[in-house]
């Protein structure tokens, strides 16, 4: 039983982390049509930028802080600079210049702050906390990553339900030419979409930096499950992406828990498939409402 | 008054619309008929800064409208609701009409104008928190000009509103058009297949044929010439 409950913690630790990579996935790929590869290895980077001024032994929050706001700018740049040419042009261009961003910025990554394995200050004890008499594998950290994805999740909800830039925003992604004839400046959100992306990335990269080791390819794995998590949840739907986050952290942990920690990719795969076979559009995709 | 001249458009080597001039009054309704093909999308789209414009002007007021970026031109005074998928099938009624305001940086009266479009058209009332994928042809077509009057605009370019409505949302449709250009002085540049109906309620009509203008007039005249009728406009 005990086991049971640490991995399932365990799981929802790990799934609220894709969770948040899924969602910078899912806001890129519904206002461009774009699965961007780079996001794993933007996130490394703003991670080191966190690691840098933990080094110079800054305040946490102040490197927290700094890693975000990175995150935001190097998504707004993305956009800016790599992808603004690629738009009309043919649908393959933009797929390989994500891949080649994600090489680039991890060979960079890796020639200023060399390839080896290092840590990353937490925030809180890892700990495992003890209830009652039970000790469980359930740090205070944990329950920062679960507290600050949510956090992450809530504020997106309020910004594309409640506010204008969210409204807009929603327009440029599922109807650009209704949007510009109605004056947004489409462009201009894209960027926007690009950023809040990217910070999503970042925000998780801080997160699992402590969990994993911090190396140039930290975040390759994450992403992998991250995309899992993204398609689960039917790609184009912010919920889709917490949803999908958790059921594939959680099948990952019970899999490694119950059948060996050989089997997660490997189960995490099959779980993929059984779904996508069973509902191939995703677990909460507005396509049929699309198809008008 | 709206004044098109030489406008000419191509996609590449295949040249869309040739020289086309005319001039629509101001608080008019002009019909631009056609058949298949003729160029009245094409027209409309020149004029929003969607279709590559080779040469050619159209002045609105006082305001060149050719070589400006598409989001600008809400704020001329300009409205354009497109042919068919107008709507944003993913976002309620309510949040498709908040659109149309939203390019205006302070609107204190957007409540007030939100509820004389509902009641303007009641059925979008009745839904206004359902998503805009649950309603019908006609409901659609009343949301996307309702959306582009919340926009306040002065030239309004309505784009084959009567695609695919029965006969009957139509003609409620075309007096609606009507009455909303002699209340609030609208100019109206309304391109049709469905001539019938857009001449019944038009002040001037511009035909067009393969790209160019080939009648410009008086719409009843129009209506009434049976060879010009069968030649252009196919019934």
């Amino acid at each position: 039983m005990t086991l049971f409950i640490d991995l399932t913690l365990n799981g929802l630790t790990y799934g609220l982390i894709y969770a948040a990579v899924a969602l910078g996935l899912v806001l890129i790929w519904r206002a461009t049509r774009v699965i961007n590869f780079a996001q794993g290895a933007l996130a490394t980077l703003t991670t080191y930028v966190a690691a840098t001024l933990l080094d110079r032994s800054l305040n946490y929050w102040v490197a927290f802080a700094v890693a975000l706001a990175a995150g935001l700018i190097f998504g707004a740049l993305t956009e800016r600079v790599f992808m603004r040419p690629l738009y009309g042009k043919p649908e393959l261009n933009p797929v390989v210049v994500t891949i080649g961003l994600l090489i680039l910025v991890e060979s960079v990554a890796g020639a200023i702050w060399g390839s080896t394995d290092r840590g990353l200050t937490p925030a809180f004890s890892q700990l495992g906390l003890t209830v009652g008499h039970t000790y469980l594998d359930f740090s205070s950290f944990d329950i920062f990553i679960l507290v600050s994805v949510l956090v992450l999740m809530g504020l997106m909800l309020v910004l594309f339900r409640w506010t204008s830039l969210g409204l807009k925003m929603r327009a440029s992604a599922f109807a650009p030419e209704v949007a510009r004839l109605l004056g947004v400046r489409v462009g201009r959100l894209l960027t926007v979409g690009w950023a809040l992306a990217t910070f999503a990335g970042a925000l998780a990269g801080v997160l699992v930096a402590p969990l994993l080791l911090l190396s140039p390819n930290m975040m390759d794995p994450v992403l992998v499950y991250g995309f899992a998590a993204a398609v689960l949840g039917g790609l184009d739907s912010p919920v889709g992406a917490l949803v999908g986050g958790v059921l594939t952290g959680l099948g990952i942990s019970y899999i490694g828990g119950y059948l060996g920690s050989s089997m997660e990719t490997v189960g995490a795969a099959v779980l993929l498939v059984v779904v996508l076979s069973i509902r191939p559009e995703g677990l909460f995709a507005a396509a049929k409402a699309r198809r008008v | 008054m709206l004044e098109v001249s030489g406008l000419s458009v191509s996609y590449g080597p295949v040249a869309a619309l040739s020289e086309v001039s005319f001039k629509a009054e101001e608080g008019s309704i002009t019909a631009v008929l056609g058949a298949n093909g003729a160029g009245k999308t094409t027209l409309l789209r020149a004029l929003t800064g969607l279709a590559p414009v080779k040469s050619g002007s159209a002045r609105w007021a006082s305001n060149e409208l050719i070589g400006r970026r598409t989001e600008e031109l809400v704020r001329l005074g300009v409205a354009h609701v497109p042919e068919g998928r107008g709507v944003v099938t993913e976002l309620t009624v309510e949040e498709n009409l908040r659109l149309g305001a939203l390019w205006r940086k302070r609107q204190p009266d957007f409540r007030q104008l939100i509820e004389r479009t509902y009641d303007l058209f009641p059925p979008l009332a009745e839904r206004r928190s359902r998503p805009a994928a649950t309603l019908s042809g006609g409901e659609r077509q009343m949301l996307v000009i309702a959306r582009a009057l919340v926009a306040r605009p002065q030239l309004l370019l309505l784009d084959e509103p009567s695609l695919g409505l029965a006969p009957l949302v139509t003609l409620e449709l075309m007096r609606t058009v009507k009455e909303l250009s002699r209340r609030d002085g609208l100019t109206l540049l309304l391109v049709e297949q469905n001539a019938t109906s857009a001449l019944s309620i038009a002040d001037a009509a511009v035909v067009l044929s393969i790209g160019r203008v080939v009648i410009t007039g008086d719409p009843k005249t129009l209506a009434a010439d049976d060879q010009l009728r069968h030649s252009y406009l196919g019934f």
